[in-house]
């Protein structure tokens, strides 16, 4: 395991960004536990934080001329992001245990029905629908609607897509 | 409006390594190697890259750092005016409470 091979967690912006400078940095000595766990949640905050999508995505920006209609959509949303609060945190996660188990009990009823592979689809479609579904309540609370549902909207189809087209 | 008390605390986990990145860059800019060694110098404490890079993002996206032309592979940083109004406002703050803490020690 090299620091290299950790750096492929990262997004591919984070990686445009900070990947040449990051390795200039820490890419000697023997790569002990405690950095790569560092490194690992690191990545995960990368994913994750809209303050580093935001300046990650900028630069990619900056860097397409800004002609990125659907970058700057997203940075727009980025740097309106308000406060999420725990009540917001505690709906989000009710809406994803609410959908999880919708999906969990039409994957029944397709099973007792007789139709396996829709009761594959289901569960393959289940956690990143209901992150998708929850996305309004947290990671994308305070922006205006339309964003909202174009971006949860266009994605839930093509994971739904995805689903019916491979099958699982 | 927030207090600048505040501002750093936004950080959430990344607050105390941002502070330790502001206050390396208060005599100069520095790249992401150099940060770490002054840093471990000054505190003791050896950040690791994810936490770096971490604090760094998030202290770019409020431009209280900015990045300069790299440098090979490496990319000094430095800090913005704002970034040393943060800084300054911080540093005044844990003065005032250590001198609170060491008054109560005597005290005691």
């Amino acid at each position: 395991m090299s620091r290299a091979r950790l750096l492929r967690l990262y997004p591919r912006a984070w990686r445009d960004r900070y990947g040449q400078e990051f390795l200039a940095a820490f890419d000697t000595g023997p790569l002990g536990a405690q950095e790569v766990i560092d490194i690992v949640s690191g990545a995960i905050d990368a994913w994750l934080s809209s303050d580093v999508r935001q300046t990650t995505m900028a630069r990619h920006v900056i860097a397409a001329g800004g002609k990125s209609m659907a970058l700057k959509a997203i940075l727009a949303c980025e740097r309106k992001q308000p406060g999420v609060t725990i009540r917001d945190g505690l709906i989000g996660a009710g809406v994803m245990v609410g959908i999880a188990l919708l999906f969990k009990a039409v994957g029944l009823a397709a099973t007792r029905a007789g139709l396996p592979q829709a009761t594959a689809v289901l569960n393959g479609l289940a956690f990143p629908a209901e992150f998708t579904l929850s996305m309004p309540f947290w990671l994308m609370k305070g922006q205006p609607w339309k964003a909202q549902a174009a971006i949860v909207g266009t994605t839930f189809t093509v994971l739904v897509w995805i689903g019916l087209s491979t099958g699982h | 409006m927030k207090h600048r008390d505040d501002v750093l605390a936004d950080l959430g986990r990344f607050s105390e390594p941002a502070l330790y990145i502001l206050i390396s860059l208060a005599d100069g800019p520095k790249h992401g190697y150099a940060m770490t060694q002054d840093i471990e110098a000054v505190t003791g404490q050896k950040l690791g890259p994810g936490t770096l890079y971490g604090a760094i993002a998030r202290l770019e996206a409020r431009k209280w750092i900015e990045p300069l032309p790299a440098d090979d592979r490496r990319r000094p940083y430095r800090l913005t005016g704002a970034g040393l109004r943060v800084l300054r406002h911080r540093l005044q703050n844990l003065h005032a409470l250590a001198r609170v803490g060491r008054l109560r020690l005597a005290e005691g």
